[in-house]
């Protein structure tokens, strides 16, 4: 479902060229749930904004669904986003102004969908995240949990084949991110497939799969007696 | 097309803007203000530029006057008149000249009230009065659309002081069609009344001559009688041939202080430039208020361009959020320039109301004529297009935000 050959993304600031991720080679099959792991400035954020079309490779090749992403224009990735892809941010990334419906709303406005399927599919999610009676509310009147469970609604809503998790639960307290967790691995056990990048180990080992990603590189990491080792790259 | 509207996004928009009222309240009242000014002065504008494109009836171009003084002791003003007269007309290049007791539009003049009925308690209407000989339709360049002109024989002296007015009279279209509840046609031939009580028949009809007070509402109200003034002050008005005007200006002045040292020749003026003295305070005002216009619009598209970034510094991370939810960069341009639309469209509906406000109170304090809705709709119509040229930046500012900004940015 997802593939990268020899994916690097370098960044040029004052003549200094860095490079954020080298020669990345990963596949990643249609029903995997796969955890991302490394140090701060490791190259994870990079990884996670590539892999959901959110910036551009600078060389290499991204297949997603048998298409190659780094043909298509800015137009193009966007749709792509739109039509496979659904996003969990950290910061939840709700739009403060706007109400929950109208939070869940957006994505699928971008879609051109009808405004009765919009608002099934809107109901439902929310009800899904146990927040169908709070459509109304505002973000703000959340929880932080809360909140996040209406992004993974939202993420949810346009029926992605893709979901992109960047510390979903990074600012929640433990029980919350457990719960967000277990919501994460329902979602993929109806066949959706998961790339979460997290700093928890904890969280992480719940994934069927974990790569670790160190100086741009990636590796996979397989577990043996509790203990992670290193495979070599994924 | 359903499609197209659901990507719109307009209900979202809306909610969201109730939710943050203030700065768009701000930005709308701004343009509602600016609709409000705007509209009254292209108005005012628009009443001042008619009135300075009113053809005065005389041929401006060809057409210039001076005044002559008289000093010298025991003058024979009578035989010294018909002499310049006769000297300018002699003139090579000059059409035709009369004396002439004021100049229209120089906002000096003489008015009388006509009357179609004898009697002190009868309603007169109000007209310019000029004393001319039988030159003076020539010299004036006018155009005498019925009856005839003076003849010769018409012509009387008027002494200083004196209230006795001439049989005869020309008058213009404008006037007759005052009244005689326009028959102008029929104007000729009758007899009005001058004083409440001096017969005066009417002769003739010039097409247009204007009084000399552009300001008045009955400028185009104006008489010809057949009267030369014996006075020590007078002035001539003289008519060249086309292109010779300015040419001829000092050679008829030079000619005139050199054939007699008893008088001074001053004042020598242009018909034109008359004009432009008698409308100067309108040009001014035009400029004034299109400097207003100028300046208010841009400091509500300043305003917008302000609102606009401050909005869009403050959304960043949502902006880079739609991105990544799937929105194009056309579909951000728009949100802002179609939130704008929003904005802008309270505004002007707001402004609307303001303008037939101010121009009702305008219309019943000062008498103007009523706003007209086409400019009202050109005013919105314009101050629509200044919100969406002055979002357009900014939107465009805004639809180059990276997706990235959903995960880089902590903000």
């Amino acid at each position: 479902m997802l593939t990268m050959n020899n994916i690097s993304k370098s960044f040029i600031t004052d003549d200094v060229v860095t490079h954020a991720l080298r020669d990345i080679q990963l596949h990643v099959n249609e029903g995997d749930f796969v955890s991302v792991t490394g140090p701060s400035g490791s190259g994870k954020t990079t990884f996670l904004n590539i892999a959901g079309l959110l910036e551009t490779s600078s060389s290499g090749e991204y297949l997603l669904d048998g298409e190659d992403i780094t043909k298509l224009n800015d137009s193009g990735r966007s749709r792509m986003r739109n039509q496979k892809i659904g996003f969990i941010f950290q910061s939840f990334n709700l739009i403060p102004d706007l109400n929950l419906f109208d939070n869940v709303d957006v994505p699928l406005r971008y879609r051109g969908l009808n405004a009765s399927e919009r608002k099934k599919r809107i109901e439902y999610h929310l009800d899904q995240v146990g927040l169908a009676s709070r459509m109304k509310h505002l973000p703000s009147q959340l929880s932080g949990g809360q909140q996040q469970r209406v992004a993974i609604a939202r993420a949810l809503a346009t029926s992605p084949r893709f979901l992109l998790a960047d510390e979903p639960t990074g600012n929640l307290d433990s029980q919350m991110a457990q719960s967000v967790m277990s919501l994460l691995e329902d979602i993929n056990k109806a066949g959706t497939t998961i790339l979460m990048v997290t700093h928890d180990p904890s969280l992480a080992a719940r994934a069927k799969r974990q790569i670790y990603i160190k100086d741009g590189h990636v590796s996979e990491l397989t577990q043996k007696n509790s203990n992670l080792h290193l495979v070599g790259e994924a | 097309m359903s499609a197209f509207f659901t990507q719109l996004e307009l209900g979202p928009m809306f909610r969201a803007l109730m939710r943050n009222k203030i700065g768009a309240l701000l930005i709308a009242l701004q343009i509602a203000l600016t609709l409000t000014i705007m509209v009254n002065a292209i108005f005012m504008m628009q009443q001042r530029s008619e009135q300075m494109a009113r053809a005065s009836g005389l041929d401006e171009a060809n057409t210039f006057y001076l005044s002559n003084t008289v000093f010298a002791q025991n003058y024979n003003l009578k035989t010294a008149l018909q002499q310049d007269l006769q000297r300018i007309r002699e003139t090579p290049g000059v059409v035709d000249a009369t004396q002439i007791n004021a100049i229209p539009l120089s906002g000096g003049g003489w008015s009388m009230s006509l009357q179609t009925k004898a009697g002190d308690d009868i309603e007169g209407t109000g007209t310019a009065v000029y004393m001319v000989d039988e030159h003076g339709i020539n010299a004036m360049g006018l155009e005498l659309i019925a009856g005839e002109n003076f003849q010769n024989s018409d012509i009387g002296w008027r002494e200083e002081g004196s209230t006795q007015w001439p049989p005869k009279a020309i008058i213009t279209k404008a006037l007759a069609e005052t009244m005689f509840e326009g028959d102008w046609k029929n104007a000729v031939g009758k007899t009005v009344y001058i004083d409440n009580h001096q017969p005066v028949q009417v002769i003739g009809i010039i097409k247009a001559l204007q009084a000399p007070w552009n300001g008045w509402n009955g400028v185009e109200r104006s008489m010809l009688v057949p009267q030369q003034l014996d006075s020590k002050g007078s002035r001539f008005f003289i008519r060249t041939e086309p292109g010779r005007r300015d040419e001829l200006m000092p050679v008829i002045e030079k000619m005139l202080a050199e054939s007699d040292r008893g008088r001074i020749i001053r004042n020598v003026t242009s018909m034109e430039q008359t004009r432009d003295e008698s409308y100067r305070e309108h040009q001014a005002t035009n400029t004034i208020l299109l400097t207003v216009i100028i300046v208010l619009t841009l400091i509500t598209g300043f305003g917008i361009i302000g609102l606009a970034m401050f909005s869009i510094n403050r959304r960043t991370r949502q902006i880079g959020t739609r991105r990544a939810l799937g929105a194009s960069q056309w579909q951000v341009m728009r949100y802002f320039m179609l939130e704008n639309l929003l904005i802008s469209t309270a505004g002007v509906v707001l402004g609307a109301a303001g303008a037939v406000g101010l121009n009702i109170w305008l219309v019943s304090t000062f008498s103007m004529t009523p706003l007209s809705p086409v400019l009202l709709v050109i005013g919105v119509i314009a101050l629509l297009i200044v919100g969406q040229l002055a979002v357009s930046y900014p939107a465009l500012v805004a639809s180059k935000i990276s997706p990235a900004t959903a995960t880089r940015g902590r903000a």
